[in-house]
């Protein structure tokens, strides 16, 4: 009687749930975030981008910078000279050695400073630049 | 009586899990609000290695954006509606053929988007910008 009693009595306060394989779900979910996770700066320009037919994803395009209406450059919600992009983006580049350059032009950003962003980025770039854009229709 | 005590805890030993699976979870939701998924989409420009390479030779067609967005091909300027057919027309002749576009100080970057955009869409495969000439 004591005996039945004191095993009942085990088997209700220690009944626990076997947490194992959830542990092991969660894990495999940390694992896969702490992969795939990339910690994008986003520029944080308001900019209006051009429409194209031919919109097609940007490769591991992570290091982003912006350039507005009037010109002006963005990366990491600063706007920041041309001559401190490329310090910036050798930067970015050396933390993520596989990221590309993407571009998010305003329609109205005026070529001249694009050409010289491009420019400055080049010797960086493994992969042509990525030019963001809005899928037309 | 210790003695009881010891044994009882060595036959039911073992480790504590919670505070390492709030660890674990706290881990987890950070990375899943910081994973952006965010993709980016786009054309893709290449800057051709140096300005030595001659992109006016034959091989290549050239499209030129002057300052004021005019488009310019073969000595005419076009509408950015024409820019396709005419790029597809040169293609048919010659499949090979390379595609540079150029730009004067003062274009904007539609006109130099439109363009690479209806060029992919004729079927060029790399979309080639020198740098702007300095006047």
């Amino acid at each position: 009687m004591a005996a039945g009693g004191r095993g009942a009595s085990q088997g209700g306060g220690e009944g626990e749930i076997d947490l194992t394989p959830m542990l092991d779900v969660v894990f495999i979910m940390l694992i896969f975030f702490i992969v795939t996770s990339s910690f994008v700066k986003e520029p944080g320009a308001q900019i209006i981008k051009a429409e194209a037919v031919t919109t097609g994803a940007c490769e591991r395009g992570t290091i982003i910078f912006a350039v507005t209406a009037v010109g002006d450059i963005y990366y990491d919600k600063k706007q920041i000279p041309v001559e401190r992009a490329y310090r910036m983006a050798e930067a970015a580049k050396k933390e993520a050695p596989k990221a590309n350059f993407v571009i998010q032009a305003d329609v109205d950003a005026p070529t001249s400073v694009l050409s010289e962003l491009l420019g400055v980025l080049k010797p960086l770039m493994d992969a042509p630049l990525c030019a963001s854009t809005e899928e037309a229709g | 009586m210790r003695k009881r005590n010891r044994d009882v805890n060595a036959d039911e030993a073992e480790i504590d899990l919670t505070p390492m699976l709030d660890v674990v979870f706290i881990m987890l939701i950070f990375f899943i609000v910081v994973a952006s998924f965010l993709k980016e989409a786009g054309i893709e420009v290449n800057r051709p290695d140096s300005s030595k390479s001659d992109p006016s030779d034959a091989t290549s067609i050239v499209v030129t954006i002057t300052g004021d967005d005019q488009i310019w091909m073969e000595n005419r300027r076009i509408d950015i509606r024409a820019v396709r057919a005419t790029i597809a027309r040169l293609l048919a002749g010659d499949p090979e053929m390379g595609f540079t576009v150029k730009t004067e100080s003062g274009a904007t970057a539609s006109t130099l988007l439109e363009v690479g955009d209806a060029a992919r869409e004729a079927g060029i495969k790399q979309v080639n910008w020198p740098a702007e000439e300095d006047k």
